[in-house]
């Protein structure tokens, strides 16, 4: 062998075993956010709490080399999720994808399944997102719970019991229509007109002159994005004066800051913030450093969502498994309890996770809450 | 009631649809520009008003002034930066369309980063409904946008049939060539259109920051109504996509009373495919078959 070719070899090899370390010591996980459109907003709170997990981790050194997140825009939008979905899986290989919006959601996990990538959803909360397969994840409470979670307040607790629903025409608005034709008979209520708006919809005072026609106590928002907010302004303009309710995506800043949004309630999965456990309290003492605000549960959602992958990182390479999807989802079924911000959570065999509700009522101060339930 | 309540929504929206439309088809109309960026115009004019009014806290006056500023020299610099230079040297509609459509992406990214993602609203009492009788709401900015809307139209219309520079502007549309032979320049008097097609745009852009919100893609929903109205109207029409304008206000809002809401997009689009098949000179346009 020429002096040449033994250089060439020694060289390829070196380039492999280099390649090699780096790819057992850094890890990427991706994220498929609305960066731009009408919910860039939720991607900008997504993405500090997923970047807030990644320098923890990265601090502690806890998979033994950097994380990184590596973003593509879903717009919120399926057709534009499965584009971001398959770069990720495609091109940068991720094992363990971030997910949101229950439509992107549903449209990715086909792609999560077939080529074994696991994807997490913190922000979607539309039922079937229970039932995507076991590689689909979720560290958020679905719709269903927090429907359930408040009809019964507000119909024998606030005497509420003629309901309007406005929500938007996808799955996740289908779901809490679903739930709540189902939820409120029994709980002694009433869904006296349900009315569907296109997600794409920004004049809301014509759909205001509906709601008043059926004369509600309670109108129920299924909506998210700037449109929720658009309701919102446009409804209270409206003279719309009933009680205005939804569910966590009410939890966004905006909104608490929306003057006309005072009095308007919603459910959020609940979390003590000023607990003493170690991992919460540093999220909430770092965020609150960084930000200079408290955080949200959708921010410690996508938090825990990077935790969770660190974390079971950390115990395939313990083993000296690789970090692939598969070995991921085994290794989730055999840990199942992560000490996350919030406490221990547990994901269940299907991927879900059950934890309890609070009902908050927004005062422009950041909400006060005001029931909380147990899940049911 | 509700068809009544339905009917004078209908016509605050309408009214801000023809602002709208009128400014789009203004451009289109005089320089065969597809000016997508229209749209663009309409989020600076309303992030700038929303700015200096809610933000700064400065007097509306002044907050109205910084808006048309801010639209009009958007408008004036896109013409002479992008588009002028892309006709000098090829020129194509489409190549146009590009960097116009490209322009928009740009615009509004850069309102994304400058004043964030998120909604924003211009918080007056002005948008609060009063019951002027039982079951009947109506805001003042509804009247406001109606007045408003009248206003502006005369005074275009006024400004395109007795000004020397206006029927210079409505010749551009038709031969840009005999413009030059009388002795007025074709650029300049497209420089023009663009400087008036934003600030058409102007009011409907504040009147939106008060009545509906604010996001950084709200350009695209203004592009939408611009095009179909300018369809609908007939192109080049400048009364044709201002009645188009309120047409589609009024249809989006009166199929409520039939209709679910999730249709009442659609009927936007229904209307167009009406007019595309059984009048596709619009409203009071020329046919454009050539």
């Amino acid at each position: 062998m020429s002096i040449f070719k033994r250089m060439f070899a020694t060289a390829l090899v070196t380039a492999a075993m280099s390649a090699a370390i780096v790819h057992a010591e850094d890890l990427t996980i991706g994220a498929l956010f609305p960066m731009s459109g009408l919910n860039a907003s939720y991607g900008d709170i997504f993405s500090s709490g997923a970047n807030l997990a990644r320098d923890h981790i990265n601090a502690d050194n806890l998979i033994g080399g950097k994380l990184s997140i590596q973003y593509e825009d879903s717009q919120a939008l399926p057709q534009q999720g499965v584009i971001g979905m398959n770069k990720l899986v495609n091109v940068q290989k991720v094992p363990y994808v971030l997910s949101a919006f229950t439509g992107v959601s549903k449209a990715i996990s086909t792609i999560a399944t077939r080529t074994k990538t696991v994807a997490v959803n913190g922000g979607g909360v539309g039922p079937d997102l229970a039932e995507l397969g076991p590689y689909f994840w979720n560290v958020i409470p679905l719709a269903n719970f927090e429907v359930r979670a408040i009809i019964p307040y507000l119909v024998k607790e606030r005497n509420l019991k003629r309901f309007v629903l406005v929500y938007v025409d996808d799955p996740l608005g289908q779901s809490v229509r679903k739930e709540m034709e189902a939820t409120l008979p029994s709980a002694g209520g009433q869904l006296v007109e349900a009315l569907s708006v296109p997600a794409t919809s920004q004049q809301f005072g014509g759909i205001a002159a509906r709601v008043r026609a059926a004369n509600p106590d309670v109108v129920y928002v299924a909506s998210y994005g700037s449109q929720e907010l658009q309701i919102v302004k446009q409804f209270r303009d409206a003279g719309i004066k009933q009680q205005l309710v939804s569910y966590s995506a009410f939890s966004i800043p905006e909104l608490n800051a929306l003057p006309e949004a005072l009095g308007a309630m919603y459910t959020t999965q609940l979390v003590d913030w000023s607990s003493n456990d170690p991992v919460t309290k540093r999220f909430v003492d770092d965020y609150k450093a960084k930000f200079n605000k408290m955080p949200t549960a959708y921010i410690a959602n996508y938090y825990n969502a990077v935790r969770t992958f660190a974390l079971l990182a950390n115990q395939l390479q313990k083993k000296g498994k690789p970090v692939t999807g598969e070995n991921l989802l085994a290794q989730r079924i055999e840990t199942r309890t992560f000490d996350l911000v919030g406490g221990k959570v547990t994901i269940a065999e299907n991927g879900t996770v059950v934890v309890p509700m609070q009902i908050v009522e927004i005062d422009g101060k950041g909400g006060k809450t005001v029931s909380s339930a147990a899940p049911k | 009631m509700l068809l009544l309540q339905l009917l004078i929504n209908g016509l605050q929206v309408g009214a801000l649809y023809a602002l709208i439309a009128v400014g789009f088809s203004l451009v289109f109309g005089s320089t065969r520009v597809f000016h997508f960026a229209h749209g663009s115009a309409f989020t600076i004019a309303a992030y700038v008003f929303y700015y200096v009014f809610s933000v700064a806290q400065v007097h509306w006056t002044i907050a109205i002034l910084g808006a048309t500023a801010a639209a009009v020299l958007f408008g004036v610099m896109l013409d002479r930066f992008v588009y002028a230079p892309i006709q000098v040297h090829e020129g194509s509609f489409f190549t146009l369309f590009v960097a116009s459509f490209g322009t928009a992406i740009v615009v509004q990214n850069l309102i994304g980063v400058i004043f964030g993602r998120s909604f924003v609203s211009v918080t007056t009492p002005l948008s609060r409904s009063i019951e002027i009788s039982p079951g009947l709401f109506v805001s003042p900015l509804s009247g406001i946008a109606i007045v408003v809307a009248v206003l502006f139209f005369g005074g275009l219309q006024f400004f395109l049939m007795r000004t020397h520079v206006g029927m210079g502007l409505r010749a551009l549309s038709e031969n840009p060539e005999l413009v030059r032979a009388y002795g007025l320049s074709p650029r300049r008097l497209s420089t023009m259109v663009f400087a008036l097609g934003s600030l058409l745009v102007v009011p409907a852009a504040i009147l939106s920051a008060a009545s509906s919100g604010l996001s950084p893609a709200i350009g695209h929903h203004v592009m939408l109504i611009s095009l179909a109205a300018t369809i609908v109207g007939g192109v080049g029409s400048l009364r044709g996509a201002a009645c188009a304008g309120l047409l589609l206000g009024m249809a989006e809002n009166l199929a409520l009373v039939y209709f679910e809401p999730q249709w009442s997009e659609a009927v936007t689009f229904i209307v167009l495919f009406l007019f595309i098949l059984f009048r596709p000179s619009g409203f009071f346009g020329r046919a454009i078959a050539h």
